[in-house]
């Protein structure tokens, strides 16, 4: 599904931030992105999700090498990935059920159309009683878990995740992770979760990338 | 407002999705202000141009409607005898409504701007003039009565058109330097709009990147951008409109309650009533849609080149 060989990025003519990666991702699979901070977590993320091009080497998603794509074809791909980030960028105006109905609007469906599937996966992820919330109502928990629900209303095939623990507490960032393994599990969707608590990854038996220096040091 | 409204009631009991773009956040107030400025001053500049053409199609057509007779004195030639003629000539012409000699007293009048008044003109030899009204000034033989005068020793015609002339391109002249004015005030509108959409397009940088993230085309960004700012050119463009119709109402209603009825009739006569009719009306009506028109393709062009830069 996803294929790196030999990728490189920098950005401007600045250092390689990200150096030689060579790496593979299965459908259906789970892996956890770590590393120390300034590791280059982030900027593969970006890579991933086709925001940044590679400097060098090549990046095929969906079997397809995405160097050389049409702008509007690089939006449809994007289409298929789902982004959730560590400081939420829930859209304040908007109530908690807006704000997670958003892809759905952009894909240009109708409210009687998504209304449904929006209010199911709200009960879902627990927050039924709060979709009218605006999100600066919401507690850290709840906001982390409407922004996830935003970034898979869409069914997208990848859901790539950059620290999305790292504002809420150790408990609830392990009932998060449960979350995003419930979400593999039954939707069957690709994620890689960028985080740097090593402590949680314990507790999960999933793959790990580590990242240092730009370079992947171990992808088991 | 409404929006502000519906977005206190519970998401199942509103109708519609809420907008994309927050009302507040787009500098509204700001540029409805401006907006509705340059629509007003649109507005009367566009009211004003009216005005003057009108005024200047009624002269041109009054002027025209009249040719002038000038019988001068000449030794050995009996003025009344000559005035007679000049009246039969005229009347026999076709496309002629009436032809009339002026008596001694108007031609006094007409003299006492420049010689003063109580002038006794019996006692000097004057030129003296006959008016021909035109039932049609088009089909109106002007050139066979200059022939047939020529018989009358001292006449002259004159059929005002210099004056004509001169009173059109004057009008020309405002007319395009209205349209001038309008041109410049539609600049300064549109840079207006370019910057307060930058302004705006910074503000809302969260909202733009996380429709970005979340596949949304940078078309169909600059919509949901071009629809607040349509909103706030109609709203605008409406106000600016209404105030030009009150403005030149209270000026019609001041001038005629100001002026003494001869000045008043004056200056009726040089600017028409200040009464815009319905044509006028149109005009400002049209101004509208225009600047909303304005607002919405300036912003959607902005939003979409700052799209395309920072994307």
């Amino acid at each position: 599904m996803i294929e790196f060989s030999d990728v490189g990025l920098r950005y401007g003519n600045g250092p390689e931030i990200l150096k030689d990666l060579t790496f593979s991702i299965e459908p259906g699979s789970f892996h956890f992105l770590t590393g120390p901070s300034g590791a280059g977590k982030t900027s593969l993320l970006r890579l991933l999700l086709l925001s940044l091009k590679p400097s060098r080497g090549r990046v095929t998603m969906f079997d397809q090498d995405v160097s050389d794509l049409t702008q509007d074809r690089l939006l449809q791909m994007r289409r298929h990935i789902g982004i959730v980030f560590q400081e939420f960028r829930l859209l304040d105006h908007l109530t908690t059920y807006e704000n997670v109905a958003l892809p759905l609007r952009v894909l240009g469906q109708a409210e009687s159309e998504y209304r449904p599937n929006v209010t199911e996966l709200l009960e879902w992820v627990g927050l039924g009683e709060r979709m009218d919330a605006p999100p600066s109502l919401l507690s850290g928990g709840e906001k982390q878990r409407a922004a996830i629900a935003r970034a898979v209303i869409a069914r997208p095939k990848v859901l790539l995740a950059d620290e999305p623990t790292g504002n809420v507490d150790p408990e609830l960032s392990s009932r998060l992770v449960h979350l995003f393994a419930e979400l593999n599990r039954t939707l069957g969707t690709t994620i890689i979760l960028a985080t740097h608590e090593l402590p949680l990854l314990d507790q999960f038996p999933y793959p790990r990338m580590l990242l240092s220096k730009g370079e992947l040091v171990i992808h088991d | 407002m409404i929006e502000r409204a519906l977005a206190l009631l519970p998401r199942r009991v509103r109708v519609g999705a809420a907008p994309i773009v927050p009302e507040r956040s787009v500098a509204g107030r700001t540029l409805l202000l401006l907006i509705t400025i340059m629509s007003f001053l649109s507005a009367v500049t566009l009211g004003g141009v009216v005005l003057v053409q009108k005024s200047a199609i009624a002269w041109s057509s009054d002027v025209g409607r009249e040719v002038t007779i000038q019988i001068r004195p000449v030794e050995g030639e009996v003025m009344e005898s000559n005035l007679r003629t000049a009246v039969s000539l005229a009347q026999a012409t076709p496309g002629v409504s009436s032809a009339r000699a002026l008596t001694l007293e108007e031609s006094q009048k007409l003299l006492e701007p420049w010689l003063g008044a109580g002038l006794d003109l019996t006692a000097i030899e004057v030129p003296r003039l006959v008016v021909v009204q035109l039932a049609d000034p088009i089909d109106a033989d002007v050139e066979k009565l200059a022939r047939d005068l020529e018989a009358v020793k001292g006449a002259s015609l004159d059929t005002h058109a210099a004056w004509r002339q001169q009173l059109n391109t004057m009008a020309g002249t405002i007319v395009f330097s209205g349209l001038m004015i309008l041109t410049l005030i539609g600049v300064a509108t549109v840079l207006a709009i370019i910057f307060a959409t930058r302004g705006a397009m910074a503000t809302n940088r969260e909202i733009v990147d996380v429709l970005h993230y979340i596949g949304a085309s940078n078309r169909f960004i600059a919509g949901a951008f071009q629809g607040r700012f349509l909103s706030i050119g109609l709203q605008g463009g409406f106000l600016g409109a209404v105030a030009a119709v009150l403005f030149f109402m209270l000026i019609g209603t001041a001038a005629g309650n100001m002026m003494s009825n001869q000045a008043s009739a004056q200056f009726g006569v040089l600017f028409g009533r200040f009464a815009l009719g319905w044509d006028g009306m149109i005009f400002i009506i049209l101004v509208v849609p225009v600047i909303a028109a304005l607002t919405a393709v300036t912003s959607r062009h902005t939003v979409r080149r700052y799209l395309s830069q920072t994307s």
